[in-house]
């Protein structure tokens, strides 16, 4: 027995000094000559079809040889399945990716674009939430914002104009009152995955930041301290000690759970999405566009001009053991491509990376969002690292439930985003 | 060893085998089988080591490898510092992490909660052996949930459990007000352990009645006819008489416990309220694919894997202590 323990701590300090091999290794590519592997996790989708027979199209012109093969992966295991694949350092060619620390966190293992896709520069956007030190990892396929809709019915019901939304905070919680007044919430909200802090961050940033605050943010010079940001955070107290939010905000699901809520006319207003799921096609299901309105952010410091927050979505990025990595660039420019882009836009009722695209067939929300995208700026979450996000969304349920105070909530904060 | 006395005092003749493994082939040269070749012997003495060598391989390839691989990566770095050696970097960073320590926390309330685990298929087990009406109907229906997978339960209690679910609704009838149940840091754990007992009680139900198969009824009606009140057979004939299968269960549940609640807490809290329902494996997963720091995740499942061996190996000092006394 004496000598098992002692050979096992020979094993376990030989270990810990040698430290050898690596918990994700880069290597070689695994497709043959001539084939492309791309994995994402929309292909599977009915409405990606057209989508990817225009790219497959496009890029087949440029290289007829070379053969493009989708695999759709199942999104809730997307980046453990891709975790496992950059640790053997093999995998597909090309993958997607979701914008912003999903992407920034693994760029070690891609290839960087920002000379392959010089020329698209100007005609798409979302470019920043697929860069990282100034480097592109990837191209945009969707916008991803967070815009305010509200419900028409329910503003009628409750006495309220539809046609002029609360333009600063306090308006909003008067008009909220009187929500409350015809028997509905202020705001549907889903806490459950620790996301609705994230929205509420970046939904309400461009109005209580200043403009200084906000670009700094982004920038990465974070303030945790100022007193615009500690506001962000009492707002999200404030709006759940008043009541204001769906009840059980911290055991519901945003997807699909706080969604269908206020779908159902039970809250005035939700902090959504643009593109993929909880956005204004989704909502045309129980509202018909007419009912469905979009809000600028009511703005809660004096001073600062609402702005929409929105960065790239979903975008392609080449994996660094590709072998050659201009063709499978070629590859993301063809998936990037304005035609493509109209096909997925049509598809899946996404706002695209491309804003030259025609949107005036989705209805008035829509439209308002595509009019806002010009003035908009990159959203404050998605600018903190995967770690911070996370951190943040359990101090968020932590607020709701009144067991921290916002002061503790941003020392943590802070301190997480200086470590990562 | 009861088996090898038997044999070994029914074949006194065969000295040879008393002798140990060395002396076998001698036996066989000297005796039976006179004429063999040196190529023979060889082969002989080969085979069980070609014979066993399949499952070792096996075992070194697919386990031992890749758990010494693990624990290799527990001392590297991660992103950045990928492939350097950092020591017990990972391990400090573990323990210094908060929610890691809820995850530690966690397994000790599991370990706590395990009695009430075993006893709530062990008590209703001898409701059904004692024949109280409908036992037929409540044997088949206390199985049922155990074929049922953890993620259609979770979505199934998701319901009954929300904040405006029917749980709540038949309280607020009784003037009761809501109670969040997944929602509360407090509640959210006993409700997902509550959920894994009623999913997996029923196989250890079944284990329990087939403890009670091997009881003798002697002993009950003897107890009955000195006057014995149900709590007293339960406790001083039914108890005593199924303490293997009672330890049986203690283990498999115990291991269940440890190794099975994910799907439930992936489905059910997401981990969540406040981190408050973390366990290592989910930590483990999340840091793994939703951080990105396997070097991390791999600190986490050398400890995981430590956490189970001593479990493991207590529990099974603890069986063969009472096999001794059997």
């Amino acid at each position: 027995m004496r000598q098992r323990a002692i050979w096992s701590a020979v094993l376990v300090v030989s270990l810990a000094l040698a430290g050898c091999g690596s918990a994700s290794d880069s290597g070689k590519s695994t497709s043959s000559d001539g084939k492309l592997v791309v994995w994402d996790f929309k292909s599977g989708e009915a409405f990606a079809k057209s989508y990817l027979d225009t790219a497959k199209a496009d890029f087949k012109k440029k290289h007829p040889d070379v053969t493009v093969e989708f695999v759709a992966q199942p999104f809730d295991q997307y980046y453990t399945l891709l975790g496992a694949a950059i640790q053997s350092g093999k995998g597909p060619d090309v993958m997607m990716f979701n914008g912003g620390g999903q992407i920034r966190d693994r760029v070690d293992a891609l290839v960087p674009l920002t000379d392959y896709v010089a020329e698209d520069k100007q005609r798409l956007a979302g470019w920043d939430a697929f860069t990282k030190d100034g480097t592109i990892y990837g191209g945009p396929v969707t916008l991803q914002g967070y815009p305010i809709y509200y419900n028409k019915t329910v503003y009628e019901k409750a006495g309220l104009d539809p046609a002029s939304p609360a333009t600063t905070w306090d308006k909003l919680v008067a008009d909220c009152a009187a929500v409350a007044k015809a028997g509905a919430k202020c705001f549907a909200l889903g806490n459950k995955e620790g996301v609705g802090i994230q929205f509420w961050l970046s939904s309400l940033g461009s109005t209580t930041l200043t403009a200084q605050e906000y670009d700094a943010w982004i920038a990465g010079k974070r303030d945790w301290n100022s007193a615009n940001v500690k506001r962000i955070f009492q707002l999200w107290k404030e709006a759940g000690d008043k009541k204001m939010n769906s009840d059980g905000a911290n055991s519901t699901a945003m997807f699909n759970d706080s969604f269908a809520f206020f779908q159902s006319g039970k809250a005035a207003h939700v902090m959504g999405l643009m593109s993929d799921v909880g956005h204004w096609q989704d909502f045309n299901e129980f509202l018909t566009p007419e009912k469905l309105g979009v809000m600028k952010a009511p703005i809660v410091t004096a001073g600062t001009t609402p702005s929409l927050p929105y960065d790239g979505g979903i975008g392609y990025a080449v994996a660094k053991w590709t072998k050659d990595p201009k063709v499978a660039a070629d590859l993301v420019r063809s998936l990037t491509s304005t035609e493509a882009l109209n096909a997925f836009y049509s598809g899946a009722g996404a706002i695209v990376a491309d804003t030259t695209i025609d949107v005036s067939q989705a209805g008035p929300a829509a439209a308002t969002i595509v009019s806002e995208l010009k003035s908009g700026k990159p959203a404050l979450h998605v600018a903190l690292s995967s770690k911070t996000i996370d951190l943040m969304g359990r101090l968020s349920q932590q607020l709701l439930s009144g067991s921290i105070t916002v002061d503790e909530v941003v020392k943590q904060l802070a301190a997480s985003d200086q470590a990562g | 060893m009861p088996i090898g006395n038997t044999r070994s005092s029914v074949r006194p003749a065969s000295a040879g085998r008393a002798g140990g493994p060395g002396a076998t082939p001698a036996a066989h040269r000297g005796g039976a089988r006179p004429r063999r070749t040196g190529g023979d012997l060889r082969a002989e003495r080969l085979a069980p080591y070609v014979l066993v060598a399949p499952a070792v391989l096996i075992i070194v390839l697919l386990r031992l490898y890749p758990l010494i691989l693990g624990v290799n990566f527990s001392f590297t770095g991660d992103g950045a510092q990928n492939g350097t050696a950092v020591g017990f970097g990972n391990y400090r960073e573990l323990f210094g992490d908060d929610l890691f320590r809820t995850a530690l926390s966690n397994v000790g309330l599991l370990v706590v909660l395990l009695p009430v685990a075993v006893a709530i298929p062990g008590l209703l087990a001898t409701f059904i052996y004692l024949r109280v009406p409908g036992h037929r109907f409540y044997r088949s229906v206390y199985f049922f949930p155990a074929v049922l997978s953890p993620v259609i339960v979770g979505a199934i209690f998701n319901l009954l459990l929300a904040f405006d679910g029917p749980l709540n609704a038949i309280l607020g009838s009784f003037g009761v007000g809501p109670v969040d149940w997944l929602g509360d840091p407090d509640i959210a754990m006993f409700m997902v352990v509550g959920v894994h007992i009623w999913a997996t009680f029923g196989m250890a139900l079944v284990v329990f009645l087939a403890g009670f198969a091997t009881l003798d009824a002697a002993l009950l009606d003897a107890a009955r006819v000195d006057g014995a009140s149900l709590p007293q057979v339960i406790w001083h004939v039914i108890v005593p008489s199924l303490s293997r299968t009672i330890q049986f269960v203690f283990v498999t549940t115990m291991i269940g416990m440890l190794t099975s609640m994910f799907g439930l807490l992936f489905v059910m809290t997401n981990g969540g309220p406040e981190g408050s329902t973390y366990l290592p494996e989910y930590y483990i997963w999340i840091q793994q694919g939703q951080m990105n720091r396997p070097a991390l995740a791999s600190a986490a499942s050398t400890i995981l894997f430590v956490i189970m061996l001593v479990v493991g190996l207590l529990q099974i000092k603890l069986l063969e202590r009472s096999g001794r006394e059997d």
